[in-house]
């Protein structure tokens, strides 16, 4: 029977390298598939105008996308089947959605680094990551 | 005419002069303002130019633009955080700064109190022009700069007014506490509100305008008109241009096109960067070294009760500013930062020179105004970059150091490379030669890729700079392949003003996205400072 993926939540920080290295090693122990799951939430500079607020909704989906696609590089180099996504929206409710949707064994993510993070809410890892396995059944690994 | 021609020439003169210091400052690392007071010392004694610095020049042309450029640049909500700490240190601080000069100057040097406070008064405002620069340059946290920016922009006001209200007295010999306290209120506030008014007008005309020369050329006379307007009206000038930048710069702002702003910011940096080399050239070309020889013991009286008055103000005040708070606005390492970081600079020059000639002590106030300046610009100027490494402020650590040192490698041995592909090209290099220098090259860059990599691995916040940052170099190369297809006819002005707007909106964005993931790395250093 084939393993349910997992999820690999990361946001290219200081703790990114160190979550995806685990994820990708957990991947390959357990011969399931990995999905690089990037989630832009633009709110951390407040109130500004539309246009300014799709433009930076769309630089850091890019940004997403780069940092992910490189990731992915580095699982196939291992052996590692991977791919990613970019999702829009409050990271939390993102995730958790996701992890619904692709029918996911695993969550794995790393501590907040930065005002980018804080202001997405994602502060408290350890209290959100319970609420993560308390509201979808799935296994988190914080890293 | 000839007159014309002549200021015409001196300007340019002093302009060439500045222009040379700041390409000679940049490869010797050394600090621009200061290094323009040495060059204009050394000019006034080799072959001292026909130059009148008077204070009107200082005052009305010069001390505009820099004001209005750094409260337009101030980013309002970092000012509300500090205003507290701010205030205290601007105003009060100032009235002490005054007392306590006056006091030690009138007691060290047998001077008349009156025009002791006089000094206090005039040698009140801080100038810290170059130690912004510097914490720029080393990425030291916003805050601590917002801190010292915003107390010279305030305190510039209120030593002008104070100095004023001093001046009155000691040529009067009159002096009334309250009457000077309702003077002093009085010219603050007025300067305040007409500042505070042209600023919101001009920023509701900024919202409904789209000609961005149009904007450009209001906030000009936005800095210029507000001075004007409240110094005709008897009220503060400086304190008005403070508001009026402020409110421009954070209001206006808002409604304004991304290219609008990168016009506007660039314009202003431009002028700013004009007027200070201006103004610190001239504070070197003004002072008289003959002056100060002769007043050695007055100057050396002075930088004592500078030195003094700064601790009790930055250590006592702000002690004061947070006592019931948990938590300090201004941590203790800051606090030795503001100690050595107010230097003396355009405002006191201004005032010095506007002392009028029926004051006895004029010569000896200049004197002392001047050897303060050349202290804390040639002392304090020169050595805070110790300070802040030895305080642990530099939040540029080794390994983001080292990225940037790859990186400067990477780039010198591709052009290198490119170099010598050219020289093989055009037959100046055999195969085999090229051969070799390019398996060399080539060998070096593979060293630099690994070695960052590396960096990477174990740092992997610097890989996501490094991507923002070649974006941001890819969103300024299609603004100005834009610019080429608009020169080569290929698609018209409104296209063109359409899709640049468009990637000026896309780099603003980024800019924001930098700002946050920096935020954090200054929030860290802020909170170890506390």
């Amino acid at each position: 029977m084939e393993r349910r993926p997992i999820v690999c939540a990361t946001r290219g920080g200081e703790a990114s390298r160190r979550t995806q290295e685990r994820a990708i090693a957990l991947a390959k122990e357990r011969g399931a598939d990995l999905i690089f799951l990037y989630v832009v939430d633009p709110t951390f500079a407040g109130p500004v105008s539309d246009t300014l607020a799709a433009a930076m909704e769309d630089e850091l989906k890019r940004l997403g996308r780069s940092l992910l696609s490189i990731a992915q590089a580095r699982a196939q180099e291992r052996g590692v089947r991977a791919r990613t996504v970019v999702r829009a929206g409050p990271v939390w409710e993102t995730i958790k959605a996701y992890l619904n949707e692709a029918g996911a064994e695993t969550l794995v993510l790393g501590a907040p680094g930065d005002k980018v993070d804080e202001a997405a809410d994602v502060g408290d890892v350890g209290r959100l990551a319970e609420e993560v396995r308390r509201d979808t059944g799935v296994e988190v690994v914080v890293v | 005419m000839e007159g014309f021609l002549h200021a015409q020439g001196l300007i340019i003169l002093l302009v060439l002069v500045a222009t040379l210091v700041a390409i000679v400052v940049r490869r010797i690392r050394f600090p621009y303002t200061v290094s323009l007071v040495l060059v204009g010392l050394f000019l006034s004694v080799q072959r001292p130019l026909d130059v009148e610095v008077t204070p009107e020049l200082i005052l009305a042309i010069f001390v505009p633009p820099l004001i209005f450029e750094a409260a337009f640049h101030l980013d309002f909500s970092l000012l509300r955080e500090n205003l507290t700490p701010i205030l205290v240190l601007a105003v009060p601080g100032v009235a002490l700064t005054t007392l306590i000069v006056g006091g030690i100057v009138a007691a060290g040097t047998g001077m008349d109190l009156g025009a002791a406070s006089v000094f206090g008064a005039l040698i009140a405002a801080t100038d810290p022009v170059a130690v912004i620069a510097l914490f720029r340059a080393l990425g030291v946290s916003r805050r601590l700069a917002v801190a010292l920016e915003g107390e010279s922009l305030f305190n510039d006001g209120t030593a002008i007014v104070l100095f004023r209200i001093a001046l009155a007295a000691a040529l009067s010999g009159y002096f009334s506490p309250v009457e000077g306290l309702f003077d002093f209120t009085e010219v603050a506030l007025g300067g305040i509100a007409i500042g505070t008014a042209l600023g919101w007008l001009t920023a509701q005309l900024i919202a409904r305008l789209e000609d961005r020369l149009v904007v450009t050329t209001l906030t000009t006379l936005l800095a210029y008109g507000a001075y004007l307007s409240a110094e005709q009206l008897h009220v503060s000038g400086v304190l008005a241009v403070v508001m009026a930048g402020l409110v421009c710069g954070n209001v206006g702002l808002a409604g304004a096109s991304p290219t609008t702003k990168i016009m506007l910011f660039n314009l202003w940096e431009y002028l700013a960067f004009l007027a200070n080399s201006l103004v610190f050239l001239l504070i070197g070309l003004t002072v008289d070294l003959a002056q100060l020889a002769t007043n050695l013991g007055p100057i050396g009286v002075a930088v004592a009760a500078v030195l003094i008055s700064r601790v009790v103000v930055v250590y006592g005040l702000s002690w004061l500013a947070h006592a019931g708070r948990s938590r300090p606005h201004i941590p203790l390492r800051w606090r030795h930062v503001l100690f050595w970081g107010g230097l003396r600079g355009a405002i006191s020059l201004a005032l010095a020179l506007s002392l009028p000639a029926v004051l006895p002590e004029r010569e000896t106030l200049q004197a002392m105004a001047f050897g303060v300046m050349l202290f804390t610009l040639l002392g304090q100027g020169t050595t805070i970059h110790f300070l802040l490494r030895k305080l642990g402020l530099i939040s540029l650590p080794q390994h983001r150091l080292a990225r940037e040192k790859r990186l400067g490698r990477l780039f010198a041995a591709q052009a290198g490379l490119r170099r010598l592909e050219r020289l093989h090209r055009e037959g100046l290099l055999t195969d085999e030669m090229w051969a070799g220098l390019r398996d060399d090259y080539h060998q070096a860059r593979q060293r630099l890729i690994e070695e960052m990599n590396r960096l990477f691995r174990e740092h992997a916040e610097l890989e996501r700079e490094m991507l923002i940052q070649a974006r941001r170099e890819a969103l300024q190369a299609e603004r100005g392949a834009l610019g080429d297809a608009l020169r080569r006819g290929l698609i018209s002005t409104v296209v063109y003003e359409e899709l640049t707007e468009e990637v000026d909106r896309r780099l603003e964005a980024l800019e924001m996205i930098q700002a946050a993931l920096h935020g954090e790395r200054a929030g860290e250093l802020e909170r170890d400072g506390a």
